[in-house]
């Protein structure tokens, strides 16, 4: 536990003080197995994933396992420890997280892994796995990154590929029977791999590399490991567990805010969309559950606004109902309701007066590509036409500010491409003179550009990104086309973008980078103010990484990949023909429309939204 | 919430006190904080708040007076505002089941008084300085803080300045038990006069070095005080 001193010496004691309304206390005796559940960036960021909500519900559900929260803590407090050799500890107990059985570490971001990484040397764990001897906690990783885990995974024991809701406890209560049974943690991973589905133990593979670099095979080291690890889904999400009591912070969040999560995955498949492959099949919730979870929520936590969280949520087939339901309470309650992933294309009068941000004069449109063309090779499905009636409805309304976020760096890209960048948002201005009734104040369309990062699992995983040169070139391009002084210009950092490349198509040598960069003293790269590219590239050159090998080179379509260890629902041959379609220009309609056989029907699931649920996926 | 009784609607909306221990982990959370996580308890509680009728409409909420961050409290005051005539004990019941620990609800009332009527609180500041300290700083403290002036330099609205801070510092009284120091007195308090006890372990710690980053030490605020001496209700 942090003493007073400490905490009266540094900026935001509230992240680190716990004390929170709904934190979840148990006798440690009480219990056979403890898990320290981190997030490794700043409490305020950890805090507000939904992710570690329900996890953290779903393990104190359980009798016999408790599970505390853990941070990265901030610089200052950082500081501190190390000065005074005080270990982190968790924020229920302040029990030191290296007398867990666990720790179980979320991933959410590329960027996130040397926080990983001080996370375990400030709880005085060894990095390495091979080097942590049986007193240590298991290390367990999970969310996004884990589908290629191939990066971080020397310091890891174990990922958990797919959901956690039933395969987290299921590992832990394997864990709790066979340290009763006083086993090895060998013999507790080697079970957890042949009979968990969704295991992944990294240090039950060998892997062996080509020449040239690629990958040449992983081959498990012992029988019953599987080959290729197949992702975890909870098949029926109306019978899941949610989260009904949540941890209130004290102290602002990013998402101080009711998250009801509506359905899980995405019908569309945007190409260079990660999300809205690894989550398949999509699974909905029914409208009755989400209200009475609605309703619950608003009673446990007494947030003043629900957003409606889902990849696509104006996607939801029974949108109306759930929002026509909430609004029958949320008026007089005062609490507001917000959809922050509304398609261009479904944007309508009617649901922007239900979600009546009224505060907000602002809206958000994701055009992604500057022409049809390119949206086409993007599969986005959105034409300039519905942005305009979307733009339109909006200043009809009364709004003056538009904001459009798009990519820059897309496969096939040209010129032309940016061009109709700065033609979209010029468009948008004149839309807004065009529209009857529109605000007496000036407009401002403001454009925010981020590089293209490719992905694993995607259609464009084979694709190399843009080089550091070019994407500098584009982004000074697009500036250079803008006219319009009503138009603004922001764009991403091209250097985060490439660093991000690097580590998510990585394979397992990537660690070594990883490791000096640790002892560099990095850590909090996702924050612009600690990252530091040059010192990124000198790891790298030092560690012996050669950065384009990783993030611009074009793979072959028969490249073994290092996440192909991973199997992940949708196939490769899915994502190599929806990869070629791309090149032809041919868009993929959803799969409410037609099913485009990629494989993750194989995985089930209630009530999704797949016209070959229940048979086997076209390609298998 | 379970009973389901429709309290009556009042004629006009009743401001209703409330009084709170603020402890614990809870002297780490700012004022600001403390204001957003209020109106998420009261919420919680169900309370039939009454709420400003505005273009934004938001329930009404006066605290007594900020509390700094690493002061803990336990006369703390609030004043909400109601639009049902529930009785202020059912208040108080709702309340505590929508709190945490180191934030406990202790009363509830009509209020007679404005909080403008306080001009001074009462604390008491503890340091675990041991016992070879713990003797000279004692002196030297009470010396201290019993000369004219006492100046600090504080940090206001206007950025720095120079302040004299003995005419705000009454009924002084320093215990030393066995290596730790207590120190008890009445700051003034009330708009642009307010003195936190960071201000008083400010003017020691120029005066005796004391008390330094590795010392352990507690505020508490005991009470809020009326220009009569008695306490604000």
């Amino acid at each position: 536990m942090f003493s007073s001193s400490m905490l009266k010496s540094i900026s935001k004691p509230g992240r680190y003080a716990g004390g929170e309304f709904g934190q979840i206390i148990k006798d440690p005796a009480a219990v056979d197995a403890r898990v320290a559940f981190c997030f490794p960036d700043a409490y305020e960021i950890g805090m507000s994933n939904l992710g570690m909500r329900i996890l953290y519900g779903v393990l104190n559900r359980e009798e016999n396992i408790s599970c505390e929260r853990v941070f990265a803590p901030w610089i200052d407090m950082e500081d501190k420890m190390r000065e005074k050799k005080v270990l982190l500890c968790s924020h229920e107990t302040g029990t030191p997280v290296k007398d867990f059985d666990f720790l179980a570490i979320t991933v959410q971001y590329e960027m996130c892994y040397t926080n990983v990484l001080n996370v375990l040397e400030l709880s005085g764990i060894p990095l390495r796995a091979e080097n942590r001897d049986d007193s240590f906690p298991i290390v367990i990783g999970g969310g996004p990154c884990s589908y290629n885990p191939e990066p971080i995974a020397d310091f890891f024991d174990l990922f958990d590929i797919g959901e956690g809701e039933e395969m987290l406890p299921e590992i832990v209560r394997l864990y709790a029977e066979m340290k009763k049974k006083g086993c090895t943690k060998h013999e507790f991973l080697l079970e957890a791999a042949r009979t968990i589905e969704g295991v992944y133990v990294p240090g039950f593979y060998d892997v062996t590399y080509n020449g040239d670099g690629t990958v040449r095979a992983y081959t498990p080291k012992y029988e019953g490991v599987p080959a290729k690890v197949r992702k975890r889904i909870v098949k029926d999400l109306d019978t899941m567990y949610f989260p009904d009591k949540v941890v209130m912070p004290y102290i602002e969040c990013v998402q101080d805010r009711i998250m009801l999560e509506v359905f899980r995955g995405c019908i569309r498949g945007c190409r260079f969309c990660q999300a809205g492959m690894i989550y398949r099949p999509v699974r909905e919730k029914a409208p009755e559950t989400l209200l009475k979870q609605a309703k619950c929520l608003y009673e446990n936590t007494g947030y003043e606004e629900i957003s409606l969280t889902s990849l696509s949520i104006s996607d939801y087939t029974k949108l109306r109902e759930l929002t026509d339901g909430l609004i029958e309470w949320t008026d007089e309650k005062k609490v507001s309701l917000s959809l922050p992933s509304l398609r261009i294309d479904s944007f309508s009068r009617e649901l922007m007066e239900k979600v009546a941000s009224v505060r907000s004069s602002s809206i958000t449109f994701a055009p992604e590509a500057g022409t049809q063309r390119l949206r086409d090779v993007i599969n986005n499905n959105v034409t300039e036409e519905d942005l305009m009636r979307s733009a339109g409805i909006a200043f009809s309304a009364g709004k003056e500010q538009v904001k459009l976020y798009f990519m820059d760096g897309l496969p096939t890209e040209t010129n032309e491409d940016l061009e109709g960048i700065a033609h979209l948002a010029e468009e948008t201005v004149e839309e807004f003179y065009r529209t009857p009734g529109h605000s007496r104040r000036a407009p401002t369309v403001t454009i925010s550009v981020s590089c293209f990062v490719p992905k694993p699992f995607t259609p464009f995983q084979w694709e190399p990104q843009a080089t550091m040169k070019e994407l500098i070139e584009k982004n000074n391009y697009i500036g250079s086309c803008i006219k319009s002084r009503k138009v603004r210009y922001t764009h991403h950092d091209a250097k985060v973008s490439h660093i991000e490349a690097i580590l998510a198509l990585g394979d397992r040598k990537l660690s070594a980078a990883l490791e000096l960069a640790r002892s560099e003293g990095f850590r909090f790269d996702a924050w612009d103010e600690f990252f530091d590219y040059d010192k990124w590239m000198a790891v790298f050159a030092e560690a012996g990484i050669d950065t384009a090998f990783y993030a611009n080179r074009r793979k072959a379509d028969d490249e073994i990949l290092p996440w192909d260890v991973i199997d992940c629902g949708v196939t490769k041959e899915f994502l190599l023909r929806e990869r070629n379609k791309a090149y032809a220009e041919k868009t993929t309609p959803s799969c409410r429309e037609k099913c485009s056989g990629c494989g993750a029907a194989c995985l089930g699931g209630k009530d999704i939204c797949c016209p070959s649920a229940g048979n086997k996926g076209e390609d298998r | 919430m379970t009973d389901k009784i429709e309290y009556p609607m009042l004629p006009e909306p009743r401001t209703v006190r409330l009084r709170f221990k603020k402890t614990g982990a809870l002297q780490y959370i700012s004022h600001l904080d403390l204001q957003r996580s209020f109106i998420r308890i009261l919420a919680r509680a169900e309370l039939p708040l009454w709420f400003t009728q505005g273009f934004n409409p938001h329930p009404k909420l006066v605290f007594a007076l900020p509390l700094a961050i690493g002061t803990e409290s336990v006369c703390e005051l609030a004043d909400i505002r109601i639009e049902r005539d529930m009785p202020c004990d059912e208040i108080l019941k709702r309340l505590g089941t929508a709190s945490s620990g180191g934030l406990e609800f202790t009363d509830c009332y009509v209020p007679s008084a404005k909080f403008a009527e306080i001009t001074g609180t009462e604390y008491t500041i503890t340091l675990e300085l041991g016992e070879d300290d713990a003797k000279a700083f004692s002196e030297k403290a009470f010396e201290t803080l019993t000369s004219s002036p006492i100046v600090i330099r504080k940090r206001t609205k206007s950025g720095e300045k120079e302040v004299d801070i003995s005419g705000m510092i009454s009924r002084l009284r320093i215990d030393r038990k066995r290596g730790n120091v207590t120190i008890n007195a009445v700051l003034s308090a009330g708009e642009g006069n307010t003195l936190n006890p960071e201000n008083l372990l400010d003017a020691l710690r120029a005066a005796t070095g004391l008390p330094d980053a590795e010392t352990e030490y507690s505020c508490m605020r005991l009470k809020m005080l009326c220009k009569d001496g008695a306490e604000f209700r």
